[in-house]
Parts: structure tokens; C-alpha cells; sequence
């Protein structure tokens, strides 16, 4: 396995006294685009939050470059990692252009409010997530999907190496489903490592590099896309009988779920 | 948009932002002048401007040096204070009427001047120095309740209603305590009022604020991101909780320190932040509240004492009627737009 630059050691997981996850080890693959997959509820979001340092483990660490993240400087953290949240809230009356320039704040001081680096790097994420012409508008007068790309264009204005993004492809139409993926592939490609919570498993398939399958808190299967959606794992984790076939444009396994699985309901 | 880069000074700020900071400042500047130029006796800005200059009668300078400035510097001090004071807690309880009204810490001052007037006879400096310590231990006993629940604002508000009725009925208690000659002082005192106040009182306040500007300048960026929701703010490197410690700490010494000169002026800190959202256009500005908040007890207190017939007002009974029926009328112009219900 390749370095990891962002991992759980033994993490115990949870809200409370209500432990989601027990002893979870997990490694993020350095340089690869890491999907977590797995039925509502099994944990995934709890996952991210922990990876980004939102929620701190009751057991266990987290490692961040081989250090636990609780010790390092949250700003030198947030120019590392960056994260959207599943249900982000804007504020009143903010605009697209003030929400994408707050992604900065992690390079900005008391006296460099605004610099030329910040201008351009916001441009260029405005333009990666498609939303230039919408600068000027109110954010709460968006649809949900051109929201969704205003958040996501946040977290890469924050230009950080490893970005985690709890269902980025939510609220979207097919078409803007696959042009964040897109996104997510080249900004893989460029080099950056990539983890992600998605709920459509050919698209996982279809854009990982590595998938990581949980339920009930603890991962169940892990590895190349290829290796981890067979019919099996995927009964064994959302219980739903399917066949694999090969996906006719890329060659990545789709799943067709059995024509069965409707009548049992 | 605009950028302003001054070697390594660099800040973006929209357009109507700007516009409102320096509109409001101008009308601040406008307004002290004409304040310090009319009164009871007009002296017109001329003869004001010798007098500030030492070369004017010594009628002139007296009213001036001794009655009028000391007044208008506390009056800015205190209004800017209570204008901070507020932006930092709407800011903080995500609520529009988080005030320090709303949250009790008015209370607790008047829990503390009132302890002052029964025990030491209304001495001025007692009362100052016990109201300030009321606001301040409200403000941090509403810290220790709320610590580590739920960080969405909901429950700074309610625990505030809380502390804030449970010291209402503790006042009561204490004003039955009171002879008539105190309890007619202590009503005056919780009116709140600016008469009467010397240099020394305008530069405590004074000092409060600059020491309140500090910190809001080093927080204001942390403050404008966590606006986004826990989540985002920590993913954003935002240390949120000692963030949120520091401007509740901070806002409730800004209270502290205006109800202690000035008594509470009511409304006042609610007002002022919703003002300065309509003049920026709903981006929050510290700055532009502080000087509303300014504004407000300024012009207040001009009619004040302009007073009714040939009787001086206190200042703070104009800014309460001001400001409630501001607040009425922004209740009804949400209820408009259907945004609050
Ligand atoms: N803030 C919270 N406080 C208490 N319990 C929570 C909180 N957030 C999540 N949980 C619980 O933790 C469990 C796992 O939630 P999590 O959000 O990690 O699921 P998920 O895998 O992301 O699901 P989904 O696919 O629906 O987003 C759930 O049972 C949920 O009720
Ligand atoms: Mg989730």
C-alpha cells in the first residue's frame, strides 16, 4: 500500500454515549480518488467529520501526515485538508462571490485580507465549478444544485491537497452530476487525493480508485473498484440482490440491481 | 468590489460597504459638530471652533469644554460600544434579536446598581463599578450554561431569556428593599441617561471600546465564517469554540462598560446592527454598526435635552421609544417579505 497521508488509528467514533463507529482503522491512499460507499446511517458522514477533524475520537487517533490532527495548528491543518460538509448552511444574504472568497481565509492574515493570489484562485474555481455568471447573486436565490456547486467551488478556493466531500453529486442534475466528477478525476489526476461519500455505485465504480465499503460503522470491503463491486459485497452491504455487468463506456462493473429486489419490498 | 492594497495591507470590500462606512461616518461627524454647536444656549459653529482652539469667551469654553464634550464623547463611546455589542451577539446567537436586552445581561447590570444604591446610597462610581460587574458576571454565567450543547445559537437565546427572567424577579425583590428616594433613583438609573458625565467616565467607556475594537479586528474574519455553520467554519481552520468564547467575553465587557456610564440605554444595541445591515446591504459591518450605534445615542441624546417643554429627558427614554418603534416596524416589514413569522 502507498503512503497514507490521512488515516484512522483504532478511532472509536460517536455522539454522546451512541458509538457509531469501534475501532476503526481506515487509510487514505495517498494520490488516489477514494470513494466510501454504504447504505444511510452506516457511518460514512461520521467518518469524514472525524477525518477532518469535526469530530474527535473518544478512542483512537487520527493521523494527518503521520501526526495526530488534534496537535497540529487548525489553519496549517485547513491549508491541507479540505472539507464540504453534507448539509452546508449559507448565511443570509451572502453572495456567490463573498461565499467562494471565504474559502481564503486559511491564507489570509489580519493584513493581507485580499491578495492577488486570492483573486485568481477564486476565479478559477468559480470557473471549474461553472458558476461565473453567477457571481453576483444572492446564494439562498440558487437552486439547490448551483448551491452545491458554489460550496464546492469554497472548498477548492481553498486549494488544499487532500480534499473530502460528503456527497458532492447531491441536489445535481445527471449532467452536473458527471461534470463534478469530472472535476473530481482531474483534479486527481493533477495529483491531488481525493476522498468522497457517494450514494450511485456505477458512478463510483466508473471514477474511483479505490472504494471503501462500510456498514453498521465498520468498513466491510476495501480496495480497487474492479475488486469490491461483485454481486456479493454488494448484498453483503446494502442487501440488495444485483448482477454485475460490464459498463459498456468504461468498463467498470455496473450494478443492475435483480428484478427481484422490487417485489420483495 | 473593491480592493484596497496598501503594501502589505490588502482588504476587498463591496462597493456599498464602503459607501456605508464612509456615509455613516460623515453623518457621525456632521452630527457631533451640530451637537456641540447648539443646547440650551446656541453657540453656532464658529464660535465653537475658537473655543475648541482655546480662544473664545470663557463663557464659551466652559460650555463647551465642561458641559458639551465630556456628554458627546461619552454619548459616541457608549453608542458605538452598545452598537459592537449587539453585532457580536446576533452574530453569535444566529438570532436577530440577540441582544444584551434579550440575553439578561441589562439585568444583571441592574442587579449590581441596584445592590450599589441600597448598600453605598447611589455613590456614582459604585453603582458604575457594580453594573458593569452585573453585566459581566451575566455574560459568563450564560457562557458556563451553554458550554459545549448545541452550538446553533437556540440555546444561548433561551438560557439568556432564562438568566434574564430569573433577575428580573431578583430586581423586583431588591426594589421592594429600597426606600422611595432610592427606588426613584434606581429607576432613574435603569432608564439610563448621559447627563452630567465628565472625561473621566468618556474615557473608561473609551478605553472599553478601543480595547473591544482590538479584539473584534483580530476576530471579525473568524466571526464572518462562522457564520457558515460549525462545519464549514472548523474546515476552514477557524478555532471555533475559543472563537465564540472570546466574543461573548468581548461583548458582554462592551456592555459592561456602556451600561456602567450611561446606564441602558435601551434599544440601542439591537438597533444598530439591524441598521447597518440595511445601509450595507445585509453583509454584517462591525464598523458600520459601531457607528449607528453611535449615531443613535447621539441624536437621542440631543432630543433629550431638548427635551419636552422646558424639562431635560433622560437620554435613555429616547432612545426606548425610538427604538421600539423601530423594532415594531421591522417586525412588520419581515412579516411583509415572510421571512420572519
Ligand atoms: N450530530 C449527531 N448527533 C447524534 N447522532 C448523530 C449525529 N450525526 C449523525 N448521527 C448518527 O450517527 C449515525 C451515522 O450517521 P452518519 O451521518 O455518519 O451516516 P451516513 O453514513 O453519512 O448516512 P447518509 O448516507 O444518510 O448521509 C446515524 O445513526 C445518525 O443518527
Ligand atoms: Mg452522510
Amino acid at each position: 500500500m502507498t503512503a497514507s497521508p490521512l488515516a484512522a488509528r483504532e478511532a472509536t467514533l460517536g455522539y454522546g454515549r451512541n458509538v457509531i463507529s469501534a475501532d476503526l482503522t481506515v487509510d487514505i491512499p495517498e494520490g488516489e480518488f477514494t470513494v466510501i460507499m454504504g447504505p444511510n446511517a452506516c457511518g460514512k458522514s461520521t467518518l469524514l467529520k472525524a477525518l477532518a477533524r469535526m469530530l474527535k475520537p473518544s478512542h483512537g487517533t487520527v493521523l494527518l501526515d503521520g501526526k495526530d490532527i488534534h496537535h497540529q495548528p487548525t489553519r496549517a491543518v485547513a491549508r491541507r485538508l479540505g472539507l464540504l460538509p453534507q448539509s452546508p448552511t449559507a448565511p443570509d444574504g451572502i453572495t456567490v462571490a463573498d461565499l467562494v472568497a471565504r474559502g481564503r481565509y486559511p491564507h489570509q492574515g489580519i493584513l493581507r485580507q485580499w491578495s492577488a493570489e486570492d483573486e485568481r484562485v477564486t476565479g478559477e474555481a468559480m470557473e471549474a465549478t461553472d458558476i461565473a455568471d453567477l457571481a453576483s447573486r444572492g446564494v439562498d436565490e440558487l437552486s439547490g444544485g448551483q448551491r452545491q456547486r458554489v460550496w464546492i467551488a469554497m472548498v477548492l478556493a481553498q486549494q488544499t491537497p487532500l480534499l473530502l466531500l460528503d456527497e458532492p453529486t447531491t441536489y445535481l442534475d445527471i449532467t452536473h452530476q458527471i461534470e463534478v466528477l469530472e472535476l473530481c478525476a482531474k483534479l486527481h489526476r493533477e495529483g491531488r487525493t481525493l476522498v468522497a461519500v457517494l450514494h450511485d455505485l456505477n458512478q463510483a465504480a466508473r471514477y474511483a480508485t479505490h472504494l471503501i465499503a462500510m456498514r453498521g460503522g465498520a468498513v466491510v470491503a476495501e480496495g480497487a473498484p474492479a475488486d469490491i463491486v461483485t454481486a456479493e459485497t454488494v448484498r453483503e452491504v446494502f442487501d440488495l440482490p444485483c448482477r454485475i455487468i460490464d459498463d459498456p463506456e468504461s468498463g467498470t462493473p455496473l450494478v443492475i440491481p435483480s428484478a427481484r429486489a422490487r417485489n420483495l419490498v | 468590489m473593491t480592493v484596497i492594497r496598501l503594501g502589505g495591507y490588502s482588504i476587498r470590500l463591496r462597493h456599498r460597504v464602503l459607501a456605508a462606512v464612509l456615509g455613516s461616518l460623515a453623518a457621525l461627524v456632521a452630527l457631533a459638530m451640530w451637537s456641540a454647536a447648539t443646547g440650551s444656549t446656541s453657540l453656532g459653529l464658529e464660535r465653537v471652533w475658537y473655543a475648541l482652539i482655546g480662544q473664545g469667551t470663557k463663557g464659551d469654553e466652559f460650555i463647551l469644554w465642561t458641559l458639551r464634550l465630556p456628554r458627546l464623547a461619552t454619548g459616541l463611546a457608549v453608542g458605538a460600544c452598545m452598537g459592537l455589542a449587539g453585532a457580536l451577539f446576533q452574530t453569535l446567537t444566529r438570532n436577530p434579536l440577540g441582544s444584551p436586552d434579550l440575553l439578561g445581561l441589562t439585568q444583571g447590570a441592574t442587579t449590581g446598581a441596584l445592590i450599589a444604591i441600597i448598600v453605598t446610597g447611589a455613590s456614582l462610581q459604585t453603582t458604575a463599578v457594580l453594573a458593569a460587574a452585573g453585566s459581566l458576571a451575566t455574560g459568563l454565567l450564560i457562557w458556563a450554561l451553554t458550554r459545549g450543547g448545541d452550538p446553533s445559537g437556540y440555546r444561548l437565546v433561551l438560557v439568556g431569556i432564562g438568566v434574564s427572567a430569573i433577575l428580573a424577579g431578583v430586581n423586583g425583590y431588591l426594589l421592594t428593599r429600597t426606600t422611595i428616594v432610592d427606588a426613584f433613583r434606581a429607576v432613574y438609573w435603569f432608564t439610563g441617561d448621559l447627563s452630567g458625565r465628565d472625561f473621566t467616565q468618556a474615557a473608561a467607556v473609551g478605553t472599553v471600546l478601543a480595547a473591544g475594537v482590538l479584539v473584534i479586528a483580530l476576530l471579525s474574519r473568524g466571526l464572518d465564517s462562522l457564520r457558515l455553520g460549525e462545519a464549514a467554519a472548523t474546515g476552514l481552520g477557524v478555532h471555533v469554540g475559543a472563537t465564540r468564547v472570546t466574543a461573548l467575553v468581548t461583548a458582554s465587557i462592551l456592555t459592561a462598560g456602556a451600561v456602567a456610564v450611561a446606564g441602558p440605554l435601551a434599544f440601542v444595541a439591537l438597533a444598530a446592527p439591524h441598521i447597518s445591515a440595511r445601509l450595507t446591504g445585509s453583509s454584517r459591518s462591525f464598523t458600520v454598526s459601531a457607528v449607528v450605534g453611535a449615531l443613535i445615542v447621539t441624536a437621542a441624546d440631543m432630543i433629550a435635552v431638548a427635551g419636552v417643554g422646558d424639562r431635560q429627558l433622560p437620554t435613555g427614554v429616547v432612545t426606548g421609544v425610538v427604538g421600539g418603534a423601530y423594532l415594531i416596524w421591522l417586525l412588520i416589514a419581515h412579516r411583509k417579505k415572510g421571512v420572519m413569522s
